[in-house]
């Protein structure tokens, strides 16, 4: 049914967004730029790609936050045309994406007020996408309640927040255990808005969103070794819609060290690579030597560098994995997947190129390549 | 050679030319040859990247200057009274070659460099202090409001007082209302916050408002009338004053920071009325000191702004031309040790003299001794295609360019276009009126020409000036034909003695003896059988000028097969093809000239219709009904010519391919394998060998990344195939297409009579007064549609079919279009592009 139907409200804009994703940077060009000696060169080299003369009129020298600032900017651009050409269920489906903007802005700007930041400079460090009119009277709250009766009662996040009103007075720990709460409510809610859509949508949607969910679930868990976090506290936190869910949520629940994650993960031969330590000590930069199909993910992952313990380590495998996932979602047509999938890869790109950037401004060449390819 | 004129019949011969230039001139020469506009250059390091070539450094500093134009002309063209600029034939040219070129560049990156900096304060304090200038506006505003506001509220105290006990007086008021009460005699004792925020965010700010205070608030606003106008980016932005009563510092710091939060700006205003009057002309007075100010500031930035508007074209100038020279500079070779650059690339052959020319002055003007070197190198690559035109010719081209760029050394139907064209245009076009029209409209622009062509005309118009000298054939044209049809605005002139009579009340004309000697006897027009006659008339003309139009195309490939030496190509492709075409629609195009000339008054049989001759012919060959017969002996003559036709079928399918084979055949007969290297040079010049032998190890470029066209059998066979079948059933389709000449120039004839009838011809003759004032009503209605749908709708639609009866049915015949645009380095061309 999709094959016939699909194209009669989202073909134009499937089309637009492989014709975006058909922009991303290549290997090729990824390796110009990591070639380059000064911004400047960066920026030559950027100008020959889709993103053109995006920094042209940007007086010199230009700093690696304007790089980003611009790109995301571009990359907003897109995701307005987007929406503004979308019709139901795909203006829906934009919709939900960017909740989780929201739920990062409504985060950021609550931990901002309690630290006694300047409003204004917080409104700018926003994501543009997760804006919302009411955004700015977010930092008048001082406790939760305060906070879901005055702004958030509004925004579309109201029904996620109900789940945690009970919490009363806003400090670090409430903050974060928000912030989880909101994200499983928001993800459990985009997954069943997505099997509502049905079809591939349904299909490349819940693969991308369970992985999703089990990193957030594995990210508490490690985050919460040694914190006031009681185990109950954090079982409830844990998204149900993961590839780990139940059994995997259970012994994440009552893991006390890394040891016990590892364990828990065994049970899905993707996960347990991200623990695997016996990989070769190369690291792996061909991320995108044309590895399709679940296996050689693993093989992938096994390949890079196997010092396992350091979190930000984690966090890159994870990010790959992810970008794999979202490449995957590009073999499948007449879905949405691909608009969702394009946007987290372009997110990946700008923050590539913002890291090549600052290894090119910080001067350490040795690191230029630890960034994450997408295509 | 034998060309010592250039000719738009075959394109330009090139040379593959190399420059070895010291780099002390390097800079002067590129500049010279990019005035002359005449070389091409090559990529002579496509492996390196953008960023790792030698002149990068040169281009980000011509980078960064051009921000600085860009920065200065987006500035004055915001500026919102018009700053003159001063054009560039106007200013002083700024020389940047020659001994003191380096100097002139760093002097200009300073000088550049240095009004950035002035006008970026200059905007900065501007900035500054519009924004303070904004904000005591906004005060004065708050001020002024507020105070009605507490008038206001003053005079109806004594109505709320009175009606104190009514129920359906809103909470608020109520709230309000007891407060007054129980704080006695101060009338305002309730606290209040005051300030403006932005119109588009008032509804989210009361909304955030009501929640964080659970209603506890009485708010109030008055729109301010006049926008405020951002002096950066002059967006307008609408705001609203707003006065927030409650009660309580925690609710007032609340709403403080929630308005602070939504982007307003609170003014602290007082209770008392004495004292809001103080500050309300303290806030004037300085809002006089401060506009005093600005306009200072604002008069202080406009003169630099002139002074950049001085000079700014000439810098547009050369800074696009300096980047241009430094990228082309960036395609040479470098050669680090022997301290020179290596240029390849493409010139016309006649031009050589003048590059060396060029060359010579570039080293005179540098003040070196050492010239660049100038070889003609050995290539086997296919040279660009070049066709010199000029501003009469070079419409035409652009049209047959628009089909495909002519290969190298064909024939260029560009040449033929200048005619034919504008012809079959006024074929369809034929109206003495209307080509008077456009003629007068194309003798104009180019009357006009020098100033029009300064002037920025918009894409449309521009469109219309670009194809001046199109338009000024296609109206003599129209003219010509316009005689031939004597249409004059669906008028006949009756320049001479009509061939027929109609005495008396005579409904039917009688022949007279005289024949009309040009064009069509105006006693046809408005007859009965008048359409009959001309509809009959101009479809046999179509399909004649159909099989000229044909005939002639098909004649074009023997230029070309000579040209290219593919004699066999002559007596395999074109001798069957125009044997095909001759023997069907030549015989047609003979039957028509000789049934004109028959007088079938006087005639034993009825005229025989042509279309079911044709059809006769080749349906049921051998058999021609007697009744309509058209000369005697018919049947034989069409059976022959059809056995012809049949016979090239397979003469076209099958030599050329049986050629081939057997020129295989006798290669590997002879022992020979295909080697993948081309064979013969295309041709060998004097300075070619000289070049040699001065010593130069790259005087023979080696064909590098040119495809060789494989001589696959089974390709040929396919190719021919194709050919044959195209070229058959195409003869059929083409000739029928021609029709379309007679379906426009009835159309367009019609059109014009409906017009006519429909508003000139009611208001003629109307006497009095009224048939004044109708007649210019009606004649001016008739002379805008007849310039709208007329002339121009009407003449797009007749150039439309003309391009197509050019592009599909005369380019296929022979038109290989599969060269590549000689695209030299060229300044002028850079100011084309801006």
């Amino acid at each position: 049914m999709e094959a016939l139907l699909f194209n009669v409200s989202g073909g134009f804009l499937e089309g637009i967004v492989r014709g975006y994703k058909a922009g991303l940077l290549t290997q090729n060009q990824y390796n110009n730029l990591t070639q380059c000696e000064t911004i400047e060169d960066l920026r030559t080299q950027l100008s020959a790609t889709d993103y053109g003369n995006f920094l042209a009129n940007e007086p010199l020298p230009i700093s690696t936050s304007t790089i980003s600032d611009k790109a995301t900017q571009l990359l907003v651009d897109q995701f307005n045309y987007l929406r503004s050409n979308a019709v139901e269920p795909l203006s829906k489906f934009l919709e939900y994406m960017t909740y989780a903007y929201m739920i990062d802005n409504v985060i950021l700007i609550i931990t901002g007020t309690l630290h006694g930041r300047n409003t204004n400079e917080l409104l700018q460090r926003c994501h543009p996408l997760g804006i919302f009119d009411t955004m700015p009277a977010l930092c008048v709250a001082t406790n939760v309640e305060e906070l879901y009766h005055t702004v958030l009662v509004e925004t579309p996040l109201a029904p996620y927040f109900r789940d945690s009103v009970s919490a009363a007075d806003l400090d670090d720990l409430n903050i974060e255990i928000i912030r989880n709460t909101l994200y499983k409510a928001y993800l459990e809610d985009f997954d069943a808005f997505c099997q509502s859509l049905g079809g591939p949508t349904a299909d490349v949607m819940h693969r991308i969103l369970a992985f999703e969910a089990d990193r957030r679930a594995l990210n508490i868990t490690i985050n919460s070794f040694g914190t006031q976090l009681s185990k109950e506290q954090r079982a409830k936190l844990f998204p149900t819609i993961g590839r780990l869910f139940p059994e995997g949520n259970n012994a994440l629940a009552r893991a006390d060290d890394i040891e016990q994650v590892r364990q828990a993960c065994d049970a899905v031969s993707e996960y347990r690579a991200f623990f695997d330590s016996s990989g070769s000590q190369q690291r792996a930069n061909g991320g995108a030597n044309g590895t399709t199909g679940s296996e050689s993910t693993a093989d992938l992952l096994g390949d890079l560098d196997g010092e396992l313990g350091g979190a930000a380590d984690l966090e890159d495998r994870f990010f790959l994995h992810e970008v794999h996932l979202n490449k995957l979602a590009f073999l499948q047509q007449f879905q949405h997947a691909v608009f969702y999938s394009y946007i987290k890869l372009k997110e990946q790109e700008i923050r590539s190129v913002t890291w090549i950037a600052e290894c090119i401004a910080q001067n350490a060449r040795d690191r230029i390549h630890d960034f994450i390819p997408t295509f | 050679m034998g060309d010592e004129y250039p000719t738009l019949f075959r394109s330009e011969r090139m040379s593959l030319v190399q420059l070895i230039v010291p780099t002390e001139v390097a800079h002067d020469t590129i500049a010279e040859l990019g005035e002359l506009g005449n070389v091409q250059f090559k990529d002579l390091n496509p492996d390196v990247n953008a960023f790792q070539r030698s002149f990068v450094g040169e281009i980000r500093r011509i980078d960064e200057m051009a921000r600085r134009v860009r920065f200065f002309a987006s500035q004055i063209e915001k500026e919102k009274e018009l700053v003159p600029i001063r054009p560039l034939y106007d200013s002083a040219p700024l020389v940047t070659v020659g001994p003191r070129a380096a100097q002139t560049i760093d002097e200009l990156d300073v000088k550049l460099a240095e009004h950035e900096a002035r006008l970026t304060q200059m905007n900065e304090s501007y900035k500054l202090l519009s924004e303070r200038l904004r904000e005591l506006v906004e005060a004065r505003h708050v001020l002024r409001e507020t105070a009605q506001f507490f008038n206001q509220a003053a005079v109806r105290e004594t109505e709320v007082r009175n009606s104190l006990d009514d129920s359906s007086a809103p909470l608020l008021q109520h709230d309000d209302r007891e407060q007054q009460y129980s704080s006695g005699e101060l009338q305002f004792d309730l606290e209040f916050v005051a300030g403006t925020i932005d119109r588009a965010r008032l509804s989210t700010f009361e909304r955030v408002l009501w929640r964080v205070l659970r209603g506890n608030l009485y708010m109030n606003y008055i729109d301010i009338q006049e926008p405020f106008v951002d002096p950066a980016t002059g967006a307008e932005t609408r705001k609203n004053v707003f006065i927030i009563f409650a009660h309580g510092d925690i609710l007032l710091g609340k709403i403080r920071k929630v308005a602070e939060s939504m982007g307003a700006t609170i003014y602290p205003i007082d209770v008392n009325a004495d004292k809001r009057a103080d500050s309300m002309r303290e806030v004037t007075g300085r809002l006089e000191d401060l506009q005093i100010v600005l306009y200072n500031t604002g008069a202080n930035r406009r003169t630099e702004l002139m002074t950049i508007g001085e000079s700014l074209a000439s810098w547009q100038d050369v800074v696009g031309k300096e980047k241009l020279i430094y990228e082309t500079l960036n395609l040479l070779n470098y050669d680090v040790r022997r301290k020179t650059l290596i240029a390849e690339g493409w010139c016309p052959t006649r031009d050589i003299p003048q590059i060396q020319l060029a060359l010579r002055h570039a080293t005179e003007e540098s003040g070196t001794n050492v010239p660049p070197i100038l070889h003609e190198l050995r290539t086997n690559r296919t040279p660009p295609t070049f066709h010199r035109t000029n501003k009469f010719t070079e419409g035409f081209q652009t049209i047959m360019d628009a089909y495909g760029v002519a290969t190298y050394e064909e024939v260029n139907p560009g040449l033929f276009a200048v005619i034919t064209f504008p012809f079959l245009f006024a074929v369809m076009f034929g109206d003495i009126g209307h080509g008077f029209i456009i003629l007068i409209a194309a003798a104009l622009m180019i009357l006009f020409e020098r100033k029009l062509g300064k002037a920025d005309l918009g894409e449309i118009i521009g469109t219309f000036f670009f194809g001046r000298y199109i338009i000024l054939l296609m109206g003599v044209f129209s003219i010509y034909t316009g005689f031939l049809y004597n249409d004059i605005f669906s008028k006949s002139l009756h320049l001479f003695h009509s061939g027929w009579d109609f005495p008396g009340n005579e409904t039917t004309g009688i022949a007279n003896g005289h024949t009309y000697p040009l064009g069509i006897d105006p006693a046809w027009h408005g007859a009965e059988n008048g359409l009959l006659f001309t509809n009959s008339y101009k479809m046999k003309m179509s399909i004649v000028l159909g099989v000229i139009h044909m005939t002639f195309a098909v004649c074009l490939q023997v230029p070309n097969h000579i040209r290219f030496k593919r004699f066999a190509d002559i007596y395999t492709n074109f001798i069957p093809q125009m044997i095909f075409l001759q023997s069907i629609f030549g015989y047609l195009v003979v039957c028509i000239i000789y049934k004109w000339t028959v007088d079938w008054s006087k005639a034993s049989t009825q005229p025989p219709s042509l279309l079911n001759m044709l059809i006769g012919m080749v349906l049921s060959p051998g058999s021609v009904n007697p009744e309509e017969q058209l000369y005697p002996g018919q049947s034989t003559v069409q059976v022959i010519l059809l056995l012809m036709a049949a016979v090239c079928v397979p003469w076209l399918l099958i030599t050329k391919p049986y050629l081939q084979w057997q020129e295989m055949k006798k290669i590997q007969g002879q022992g020979y394998i295909g080697l993948d290297a081309e064979d013969v040079p295309r041709h060998t010049d004097d300075t070619t060998l000289e070049g040699e032998e001065e010593g130069n190890g790259r005087a023979i470029v080696e064909a590098d990344g040119e495809e060789h066209e494989q001589h696959d059998f089974s390709e040929v066979v396919v190719h021919q195939v194709i050919h044959t079948i195209e070229f058959c059933l195409g003869c059929v389709s083409h000739t029928a297409s021609y029709l379309r000449l007679w379906a426009l120039s009835l159309a367009h004839a019609q059109l014009s009579e409906v017009l006519w009838d429909m508003t000139l011809a009611n208001v003629l003759g109307i006497p009095g007064i009224i048939g004044i004032v109708a007649l210019v009503l009606g004649g001016a209605i008739w002379l805008v549609l007849t310039i709208a749908i007329l002339c121009v709708m009407e003449g797009l639609s007749a150039f439309l079919h003309a391009l197509r009866l050019h592009w599909v049915e005369a380019n296929s015949k022979h038109y290989e279009a599969g060269g590549y645009q000689f695209a030299p380095l060229s300044f002028a061309r850079l100011n084309e592009k801006q």
